[in-house]
């Protein structure tokens, strides 16, 4: 092992001992802090019961349809305002007055026009996950050298050529900065699209949690929030590994 | 032998948006360049050569002025440029970056095969096949760029300063590389560069240019035999003349600028 793999593991069991060692001699109260030990135990029982696996269910759906659907419109607005000019143009008041308000705040909105089903939440999370891909997306088309467009006209690609060969692939390492970003921001997002007017979810099932003052159940939910975006920045970092093995980390 | 590209009475005016003013980059430019030789544009920084090179390119319009290629047969592009900074494609591999202008052309992907091998032979750059370009050294990456350059077959390629941004040892070895790709393919080349030694080194007819605006000074036939040598006397003194003549230049240029 090396040494600053032990010292990262030396850490985080070093916190988890003295907590649970805090409650176990009655210095912390459960009620507030559950300990570690409890909050696995809770969470063991979330899950043989089925209420957890349920929950993150519910919530991944929400979550990925979410994403996808705002990844993609902004991907492609991202490059058509970056490549063209009037079509930023035609973007930029939107995106100016739009991109600055929290995307959360925009949800009773959306549950008036929506009701109070899954479409509510999917749009609330698509459009926070547009934005932030979007901007990226144009930061990244942007940012691509024009000397690479004017070779690529050289050598003879057409317009549509140029689109694909070189600016969808110039503008992908900031694609996945706002892929990134639009994950973290579409985990935020469920949770507080799930606090209110909803039977099911992760962000459901740790504010019922906490409403019944079922704190190591809260803890077993924020828990689970927290490996859902480990789990999602894995992927992501799998699938741009894959797609983009020539820029360097 | 007949006339591979014709310029005639070219004029290249720029405005500037924010000043309103409009700036002369080129004047007057009337030049025949003819197959399979290396016509060297030389000139101090701002004489226009740059632009020419992309009005023959086709990157640029001219303002006024005409260009032809009077025996051109069917649409190919007649012209490949290799640029300063190499503008590879950062995602691509030497071979992809080699067989970007045939992909584009939809050239068989068979096909692209042998060229791409044919063409990495060429610029001796075999077992980089799958390098990427941020793994290669400046000189590598010219290569690269001039391999690419050549999978059009074009009839002309087009320098835009290709080895400024190298270091000294590496662009002497390209400099002798140039010679042998330009004598090997029977390519014509028409390459820009401030440098004179280059000029000497590798041209056979060099064009010196004025600068603000960018005419024709002088066109100098190199009738030296090749390979070069610049601690020969035959080509000291060309480049003697040269550097008196270019001196005026940069000088003239000076005072109008202040």
């Amino acid at each position: 092992m090396s040494p600053s793999l032990a010292r990262k593991i030396g850490s985080s069991l070093f916190i988890l001992v003295v907590w649970q060692a805090l409650v176990q001699t009655g210095n912390l109260n459960e009620l507030f802090l559950p300990a570690p030990l409890s909050v696995l135990k809770a969470m063991w029982a979330l899950t043989l019961s089925g209420r957890l696996p349920w929950a993150v269910l519910v919530s991944l759906n929400r979550v990925v349809q979410g994403f996808v659907y705002g990844a993609l419109a902004g991907i492609v607005l991202g490059l058509l305002a970056g490549a063209i000019g009037w079509v930023e143009d035609v973007l930029d008041p939107w995106i100016a007055s739009l991109y600055p308000i929290p995307k959360s705040a925009l949800f009773p909105l959306f549950l008036l026009w929506f009701g109070l089903g899954d479409p509510s939440k999917i749009i609330t999370i698509a459009v926070g996950v547009l934005f932030l891909v979007l901007v990226n997306t144009m930061t990244g088309v942007k940012s691509i050298n024009p000397l690479l467009v004017k070779a690529a006209l050289d050598l003879g690609a057409s317009r549509l050529q140029v689109f694909v060969k070189v600016i969808l692939p110039g503008a992908l390492p900031n694609i996945f900065t706002g892929l990134r970003l639009g994950a973290g921001m579409a985990l935020i997002l469920v949770f507080i699209t799930e606090i209110e007017a909803t039977k099911a979810g992760l962000g459901f099932l740790l504010w019922e949690s906490f409403q019944l003052l079922e704190t190591k159940d809260v803890f077993a939910g924020v828990v689970t929030f927290g490996l859902l975006g480990v789990a999602t920045t894995w992927v992501l970092q799998w699938i741009e590994r894959r797609t983009c093995p020539w820029a360097r980390r | 032998m007949s006339v591979l590209l014709e310029l005639r009475d070219l004029g290249k005016v720029w405005s500037i948006a924010r000043t309103g003013e409009s700036v002369v980059a080129l004047e007057a430019i009337t030049l025949d360049v003819m197959p399979g030789e290396f016509l060297v544009l030389l000139g101090p920084s701002g004489c226009g050569k740059s632009t020419l090179l992309q009005i023959v390119a086709g990157l640029e319009k001219p303002t006024r002025g005409e260009i032809r290629f009077p025996d051109r047969n069917g649409s190919q592009k007649l012209t490949s440029m290799v640029f300063q900074e190499y503008a590879l494609f950062p995602w691509r591999t030497v071979t992809e970056n080699v067989v970007f202008g045939p992909e584009v052309r939809k050239v068989p992907a068979a096909e692209r095969e042998t060229t791409a091998r044919r063409l990495i032979d060429l610029v001796k750059l075999r077992g980089f096949e799958t390098r990427y370009p941020h793994e290669l050294s400046g000189g590598m990456r010219q290569r690269v760029a001039l391999a690419r350059a050549l999978a059009n077959d074009p009839a002309i390629l087009l320098f835009d300063e290709p080895l400024a941004a190298l270091d000294a040892q590496t662009r002497r070895v390209l400099q002798d590389e140039l010679a042998r790709i330009w004598a090997e393919t029977g390519k014509t080349f028409v390459y820009v560069t401030h440098s004179l030694q280059e000029a000497v080194l590798l041209g056979t007819r060099i064009v010196l240019m004025t600068a603000r605006p960018g005419r024709i000074k002088r066109v100098i036939e190199v009738r030296l035999p090749r390979p070069r040598s610049l601690t020969r006397r035959a080509e000291a003194e060309m480049l003697e003349t040269l550097d008196d003549l270019l001196r005026d230049e940069v000088k003239h240029a000076m005072e109008a600028e202040t």
